[in-house]
């Protein structure tokens, strides 16, 4: 579980911050948009600070998540426990910090999961069309037809629910959105003068996806991937609040959330702020996604 | 015309078919007798017989893959292993209510979607417009089962007004039912109002800004007619596919809700079905809904096909 909990900041960490330091020169103006879009500027501020949340756990939380307390159970907000406590007496504002971490690692994973798969499909289906690509449209097709949870029903019913097992789920269940979103962007390019040009001078196929096809959708894929993390987010909540993801006691805002539903009448604080939670952190993301699209959007080069 | 909805129909067989070997090979990964797995940890030796008769268990895999594609065809989905009744019953019994739930969930999704986002298209920029969309962008990023949970907490902790779970049939008692599913049905319906109210402003700004709607306006009509009979009418097409892509977020919604309010549909039907490893009846729950979702899309394409007679030109290429 520590080793797990550790390698999360780093991939959270890595994929806001590429998102938003596009190809060099372009830095300084990209950044200038950004900062001219109060609500995208908030939304980027608001995802750093629960990446912050989620790198910073063990330092900012004030006790431990897992450690029941007999003396203190389901006290309302006090300055002991700004967030009150729950029915084990643990701290719920050091359950909330300590679950970013779980959310930002679902999140992350799950959409680079889905990039890894989907990415060099649609890339392959989309440079070189004819028979691959319909198959690899058709095996889309029949993959789209299970929605999301029925998905992460299917293979938590296989593989057993686990935080692995919903991030796999969640990953799988957003895949042929890449994959289709990567093909639809290289049969747009590889028309383009500059392809030709490539392939007219010998380059090879790899190559020419490497050099001049990927870099020209990457953006695309970028803003892409800002607004699926949020909804990979709400993925793992959902299916840990359901039981099929992370497991108690480990303190996901989902499993929290359906914990705190047993105890509305008695304890409504525990619901509150996991919920918040995720709120404030798709809300933002979702934010700082759509000012994502505004800055790198090509057409407005 | 014909040629479209052949190809279309030929597309959905070999979805389908791919969707029953995907569900096939899952429960053949199962660890274990295939023939425990389908009749449970608690049956005897005939009954496990009885099951590698009926599944042909003992001929090769690809046999064994016709037999069962047979049986679904016939209907029999299995038997579940938990309580023996058939899976196509319990489904019967259970998907009412879920499309009750879900129909509520719709007429609540476009009451809020189509005025607003219609209205917001025609004031584009105002103070309303803004207001809209950022009530939107809160809907799609709200994740439903805290609204639900928030819902409970303020309308029937707090305030006493409505009964946090439970269900009554329609035909039993309509009052009780009506109270009983509102808030499931809201909040089934804010993620779907949020992205059909996007959807209805943005095709309508698009249809707005059209040359036969300058023309409309050149020959002296007003406002009123122009949006609500020449506008509304073209804008509302592409909305009609995102049904059929919203179809699966419904499905998923529907579990979460249901389990929320503790409505005994199809949705907490899959979930107990998990919990209990009842192999046989998750698999007829995928594959119903995976089923479902290929025939409802197929619907969709045929309607969007006979609202716009353009993308039956191309063979459904554009």
């Amino acid at each position: 579980m520590t080793a797990a909990r550790a390698e999360a900041p780093a991939a959270a960490a890595a994929l806001p911050a590429a998102g938003l330091v596009p190809a060099g020169r372009r830095r300084g103006r990209a950044w200038r948009r950004l900062v001219r879009r109060p609500p995208a500027l908030a939304g980027t501020v608001v995802v750093l600070f629960f990446v912050g949340l989620a790198v910073g756990a063990p330092w900012i939380a004030p006790a431990d998540p897992d450690r029941p307390d007999w003396s203190q159970i389901r006290k309302p907000p006090s300055t002991a426990h700004p967030f009150g406590t729950d029915d084990l007496g643990r701290d719920t504002f050091s359950r909330v910090v300590w679950g970013s971490r779980i959310s930002m690692r679902a999140g992350v994973l799950s959409i680079l999961l889905a990039m890894a798969v989907g990415v060099p499909a649609g890339l392959a289906s989309g440079f070189y069309r004819g028979t691959l690509d319909q198959v690899v449209m058709r095996l889309t097709d029949a993959w789209l037809a299970f929605p999301f949870l029925v998905l992460a029903i299917g293979l938590v019913t296989l593989l057993g629910p686990s935080l692995t097992n919903a991030t796999l789920a969640i990953g799988l269940g957003a895949t042929p959105t890449f994959l289709r979103l990567t093909r639809g962007l290289v049969l747009a390019t590889r028309e383009e003068d500059y392809v030709q040009g490539a392939r007219a001078i010998g380059a090879g196929d790899l190559r020419v996806m490497r050099r001049h096809i990927l870099p020209n959708i990457v953006s695309s894929l970028l803003v892409q991937a800002t607004v699926s993390i949020p909804a990979a987010i709400i993925g793992e909540a959902v299916l840990s609040f359901l039981g099929l993801g992370v497991q108690p006691p480990a303190p996901s805002w989902g499993t929290m959330l359906n914990t705190a539903q047993q105890f509305l009448e008695a304890a409504p604080w525990m619901a509150w702020w996991p919920g918040l939670a995720i709120f404030l952190l798709t809300l933002s993301f979702n934010l700082a996604g759509d000012g994502l699209r505004d800055v790198l959007d090509p057409r407005d080069y | 015309m014909l040629e479209f909805l052949v190809q279309r129909a030929l597309i959905s067989v070999l979805t389908l078919t791919l969707i029953t070997l995907a569900v096939f090979t899952g429960v053949r990964l199962i660890p274990g007798d295939p023939a425990r797995v389908l009749a449970g940890t608690d049956a005897d030796e005939a009954g496990l017989e009885e099951i590698r008769e009926k599944y042909g268990l003992k001929d090769p895999i690809p046999v064994q893959y016709l037999r069962w594609v047979g049986l679904l065809l016939r209907g029999d989905l299995g038997e579940s292993i938990r309580t023996r009744e058939s899976v196509a019953r319990i489904v019967g019994l259970k998907l009412p209510i879920t499309l009750q739930l879900a129909a509520y969930a719709l007429l609540i999704a476009l009451l809020i979607a189509i005025p607003t986002g219609v209205y917001s298209a025609v004031r584009r920029n105002s103070a309303w417009d803004y207001l809209a969309s950022g009530l939107s962008l809160g809907g799609v990023s709200i994740p439903n089962f805290w609204l639900g949970i928030m819902l409970i907490l303020l309308f029937s902790v707090r305030l006493g007004w409505l009964p946090a779970s439970g269900y009554v049939p329609l035909s039993q008692d309509p009052r009780g039912n009506l109270e009983r599913m509102l808030m499931p049905a809201f909040v089934l319906g804010a993620a779907l109002a949020a992205v059909l109210m996007r959807q209805t402003r943005n095709s309508m700004i698009d249809v707005l800004g059209a040359d036969y709607i300058r023309t409309a306006y050149g020959k002296g009509l007003s406002r009123r007619v122009v949006v609500f009979r020449h506008a509304i009418r073209n804008a509302l097409v592409p909305v009609v596919t995102i049904f059929g892509l919203q179809l699966g977020a419904l499905i998923s919604g529907a579990v979460v809700t249901e389990q929320i309010f503790v409505v005994p549909g199809f949705g907490r039907l899959i979930v107990e079905a998990v919990f209990t490893r009842d192999y046989p009846l998750v698999q007829g729950v995928v594959l119903l809904t995976a089923s479902a979702y290929v025939l409802i899309n197929l619907l969709v394409d045929v309607a969007y096909s006979l609202l716009n007679p353009r993308i039956r030109v191309g063979g459904g290429a554009r």
